[in-house]
């Protein structure tokens, strides 16, 4: 499962970064991810407020630490 | 991914603005009140309101993207070209070069002044007020020093 964070690398964007890493381990998902840093790679998913999360091309989240029952939820769904 | 955004100086932007290109400001407005862009044709969008507003602008018109320094502008010249617009640059160096250079603001040149300490080209000397015109001292700062090409960019 390939998992981007997009975010110019301010606070909430290192966190949402750990809490994914946590909660992948905790469910021993094999997840790589990635972080993406430049604007224009940023802005190319449409996202306007960061953090946001990009689960296997798709954007699922925007804006603000995504909270770890929905990172669940996404790991979970991807798991299938 | 996107295409690199077009980026024009203040010079190129003035034309632009001057043969009918829309200027968008995307400041907040606290920040507008202070100082603002003393052109004909401008809109007030400020970025807590662009998600939200930006189906109002034009998408057959030249538009210019500006801001304080040119950094969220960017990021709603991108977020436009996300949305296909084609007709859409960015201003580099937002209205704090625009003010050095001497172009016409309205409102509190202190503003300026202060930004201008942490604009592009850092600790720029901004200078004078001429019967309540604000400018800037020619040749004290390194956009000023750059010669003044029709359309060109420092």
């Amino acid at each position: 499962m390939d998992i981007k964070v997009l975010g110019t690398g301010c606070a909430n964007c290192r966190a949402t970064i750990a809490l994914i890493e946590q909660v992948a381990q905790a469910k021993g998902v094999a997840v790589n991810l990635q972080k993406v840093e430049e604007l224009r790679a940023i802005m190319s998913y449409g996202v306007m407020s960061t953090p946001g999360v990009v689960i296997d091309g798709k954007v699922v989240h925007a804006g603000g630490v995504p909270g770890r029952d929905k990172i669940e939820q996404w790991l979970v769904a991807k798991q299938g | 991914m996107l295409n690199e955004a077009k980026e024009v100086c203040p010079t190129t932007t003035l034309r632009m603005s001057r043969e009918g290109a829309l200027l968008v400001d995307v400041r907040e407005r606290d920040e507008i009140d202070n100082l603002a862009f003393d052109v004909p044709d401008l809109l007030v969008m400020p970025m807590s309101e662009f998600e939200r507003r930006c189906a109002e602008l034009p998408r057959d018109r030249d538009l210019v993207m500006v801001c304080r320094v040119g950094e969220r502008s960017l990021k709603a010249t991108y977020f436009l070209m996300y949305l296909g617009y084609t007709r859409v640059a960015n201003m580099e160096g937002g209205i704090t070069k625009w003010a050095r250079k001497g172009f016409p603001i309205k409102g509190n040149v202190s503003t300026a002044i202060a930004s201008a300490a942490t604009g592009c080209c850092g600790g720029a000397t901004p200078a004078k007020s001429i019967g309540g015109k604000s400018t800037f001292a020619a040749g004290e700062n390194c956009c000023a020093a750059q010669p003044k090409r029709a359309g060109g960019c420092c």
